[in-house]
């Protein structure tokens, strides 16, 4: 089965999106092109991963694995270390949602465990703009086959 | 038609001041039968065909040959004619004062007005408030206070920026719709804290002075785009990282989602303010100046409001959790206080403006309380 972040995890993740196409709907569409960055633990090994990801309306259209970010030009990357995805995925699976203080928007807000990169403010607010569809699409999680 | 009663039917019009006179056109189309159909041949541009995408026919989906232009200067016949009608003569002017595009425009205001019709929400329907559990005293005092301050400020986004509406050029009319959906978002915040703080257990907590100093001097700028930079850049963009705070700091799944969902609606205004102010800086930079006195001001009572302990204690205590926690959520405070700063000035070099140097927001929280 596809593991986290793979193309294909995310690819499943698209599918479940389109399955709860109700859900997406009623918190309106989304138009954005951001990719998700996964560092290893030990950051001086390198060896991120990043997957590029387009939602245009109630859809994941896009899912990419991402070489070059410049050439790659998302709105804004989610950053934060494999530790930090897997606690919150893991919390998903149980809960269908992560704990509280664990939300996207609050890690990226503390900016110690998650973090933003945006070369723009304005598009780094499409964060904000369209957090609950990113949310509620990682929550999705806690549907894909183990 | 006759079976429709019309309530004293013999009593209408017995008291007329002003007496009906036949229309000349109805008479000749009644006498002749013949409709004068003379309206066809004045059409805007015709043959438009508009093709929905995939989320339907939105704005930039109309933006078609010359329904797609905007002008540099609004109609001078200053009425609220659709732009691309044609324009019949003795139009009564309805005394438009801002009619210049760069006064009032921002690039992505179409794209954020379908956006943010798309993605209203009912603080009845959407906030699980089922779920809401009592909290520990401390807590409960300190989120009805935040939803006091926020119920306090919130509407001004609406009441502000609408009193420009009306004098606006109707050319710009997306603006206007943006700014109804504006007023929209900020109803509904004031309803859902309002909400909040009567669903607890709890209540309505203590107005500010100097909150409402804040709201007043946004009232009064001299101009849409100074109020812009008040509001939207400086006011708008703290209110959504308090809002980024509250999701944050929420003791409950049902702060959460009032929080986020206001957040998603308050990024949409900052979006906008910021666009209209680079729009306007690059047509008119000497506006910079005007931008620049009224954020020395509101920098200044920014500081001020929060300064005062009912403005940064319920933050403390939510943040850490209850009094207990007192120390660790002023730390928190601390560590948020740069993302706040660094956000702002980050909109500014967005919109254009150089504010770095003349900010008087320090970087360090700590200055904020250390003798000089």
């Amino acid at each position: 089965m596809p593991s986290f972040p793979d193309s294909a995890w995310f690819l499943t993740l698209g599918q479940l999106m389109l399955a709860e196409g109700e859900l997406f709907r009623r918190l309106g569409y989304a138009e954005t092109r951001f990719a998700v960055r996964v560092v290893p633990n030990n950051m001086s090994n390198g060896g991120d991963q990043i997957v590029g990801l387009v939602i245009d309306g109630y859809q994941l259209t896009e899912v990419t694995p991402v070489a070059d970010l410049n050439e790659y030009d998302p709105d804004f990357v989610i950053c934060g270390k494999r530790e930090i995805w897997d606690r919150m995925l893991g919390e998903i699976e149980e809960n269908g949602r992560p704990q509280l203080r664990h939300t996207l928007s609050s890690l990226a807000l503390v900016g110690e465990e998650l973090w933003l990169e945006s070369t723009d403010q304005l598009r780094e607010d499409k964060f904000y703009r369209f957090n609950q569809t990113l949310q509620e699409l990682l929550n999705l999680a806690s549907k894909v086959p183990a | 038609m006759g079976a429709v009663h019309i309530k004293d039917e013999e009593r209408v019009g017995s008291e007329a001041t002003i007496r009906l006179e036949p229309s000349v056109y109805l008479q000749k189309l009644y006498q002749s039968g013949t409709p004068d159909l003379g309206w066809m041949d004045q059409m805007g541009e015709w043959g438009v065909r508009a093709k929905p995408g995939n989320l339907g026919l939105r704005l930039k989906d109309i933006e078609i040959g010359s329904y797609g232009i905007v002008p540099e200067h609004g109609g001078e016949h200053r009425s609220m004619a659709p732009r691309g009608a044609v324009i019949p003569e003795g139009l009564p002017s309805l005394g438009f004062t801002i009619n210049e595009k760069s006064e009032c425009w921002a690039d992505n205001v179409s794209e954020l007005y379908e956006e943010a019709v798309a993605r209203q929400w009912s603080s009845a329907r959407d906030i699980p408030w089922t779920e809401l559990k009592p909290l520990p005293d401390d807590l409960e005092r300190a989120m009805c206070q935040l939803c006091t301050f926020l119920t306090e400020v919130e509407f001004i986004a609406a009441d502000a920026p609408t009193r420009w509406m009306g004098q606006m050029n109707h050319d710009f009319f997306e603006v206007k719709m943006f700014l109804a959906t504006q007023a929209m978002d900020e109803a509904r915040h004031m309803d859902v804290f309002r909400k909040r703080a009567l669903a607890n257990g709890g209540g309505l907590g203590k107005a500010s002075v100097l909150s409402e100093l804040s709201l007043k001097r946004i009232f009064d700028c001299p101009s849409f785009s100074a109020q812009t930079g008040r509001l939207q850049l400086l006011g708008e963009g703290f209110v959504l990282t308090m809002f980024r705070q509250g999701e944050f700091l929420a003791p409950s799944r049902v702060d959460q989602e009032i929080f986020r969902r206001c957040m998603q609606d308050e990024s949409r205004h900052v979006g906008f303010g910021t666009m209209h102010l680079r729009a306007q800086l690059k047509a008119n930079p000497a506006v910079a100046e005007e931008l620049h006195v009224q954020l020395d001001d509101a920098e200044r009572i920014l500081l001020e409001t929060f300064s005062v302990p009912e403005a940064v204690e319920p933050m403390a205590i939510l943040m850490g959790g209850g009094i207990k926690n007192f120390d660790k959520g002023m730390e928190l405070q601390g560590q948020l206080w740069r993302r706040i700063v660094h956000e702002y000035l980050q909109r500014c070099d967005s919109a254009g403006l150089d504010r770095r140097p003349r900010c008087i927001l320090p970087t360090d929280f700590n200055k904020l309380f250390e003798a000089n």
